[in-house]
């Protein structure tokens, strides 16, 4: 990519708000995913007891 | 099909191929990104700006893709009552709420250099494209407003179904209507107008989406199973009280 030419800096604006969502949609469906197993792990234990 | 619908079969499959599918995507991504940005040449009339098409193209595509999905698992949902087809259906919705936005502000960005604009009301793709993102949030709304799970499935079936007619004003909407958006350049009679050079990198990013989509689709479906138990949970801890 030539970052000289015309208009380059929305092929960036574009890329980077592209990355940006993708990867907060990424973070937060593992997180809440991660945290919904712990919580649910946490009462099959508590019940077992 | 169906003995996917039990909920321990499907978490037990969807375990055992998630790694796979995350690995498939993120090659597809670094190839994708790789062609997009690097390999592939400059649009002759367009320029650098042609690179933007490497993520828009793939992100609006998914945004359709995902409301006919949403409007399939609502209408198996309606037909067999089953939930884990709402569970579907409610879990892809933000998804395909990001895909969506994401074609708007990235087609935004095409258009100020392109069109000399950044939005045209007038313009029929970039409007039904628009109401599509409110469908997807009403669709959303409804789930979070009411606390009783089968009422609110019962009124998101029906925002799904009447939102997949608008799929199809989004996807004709360029045949239909004088716009400032091209006509269909990928898939269309006479094969595609993008030249090989371009074509295989967009459809390398528009795999690596579906991929992406894919395997976030199937850890949300794991955390929606994960939020109904303990949902249960409580109400019979309530109960027992």
């Amino acid at each position: 990519m030539d970052f000289s030419a015309a208009h380059v800096s929305y092929v960036i604006a574009s890329y980077a708000i592209s990355g940006i969502c993708v990867i907060g949609l990424f973070l937060y469906v593992l997180l809440r995913d991660r945290a919904l197993a712990t919580k649910l792990k946490h009462i099959v234990e508590k019940d077992k007891r | 099909m169906q003995q996917f619908a039990n909920p321990a079969r499907f978490l037990k499959i969807a375990n055992v191929t998630l790694p796979y599918i995350w690995a498939i995507t993120a090659i597809l991504f670094a190839i994708g990104l790789y062609g997009a940005l690097v390999i592939t040449p400059p649009d002759y009339q367009q320029g650098e700006t042609v690179r933007i098409m490497y993520v828009h193209v793939p992100a609006a595509w998914l945004g359709l893709f995902v409301y006919c999905l949403m409007g399939f698992f609502s209408a198996v949902a309606f037909v067999y009552r089953h939930p884990l087809a709402d569970a579907a259906a409610k879990t892809a919705a933000p998804l395909g709420a990001v895909f969506c936005f994401l074609a708007l502000v990235t087609g935004s960005f095409w258009g100020k250099p392109m069109w000399g604009t950044w939005w045209a009301w007038g313009d029929a793709r970039l409007t039904s494209m628009f109401i599509l993102l409110l469908f997807y949030l009403g669709y959303m709304a409804v789930w979070s407003s009411i606390d009783e799970p089968t009422r609110a499935a019962a009124i998101a079936r029906i925002v799904a179904l009447v939102g997949v007619l608008n799929v199809f004003v989004v996807k004709f909407s360029v045949n239909w209507w004088n716009s400032l958006h091209q006509g269909p350049s990928v898939i269309k009679m006479g094969g595609p107008a993008i030249d090989k050079s371009m074509l295989w990198a967009l459809l390398t990013m528009a795999v690596a989406y579906t991929m992406l989509f894919l395997a976030l689709h199937l850890v949300s479906m794991r955390s929606e199973i994960a939020a109904r138990k303990l949902r249960q949970a409580r109400l019979v801890e309530i109960g027992n009280r």
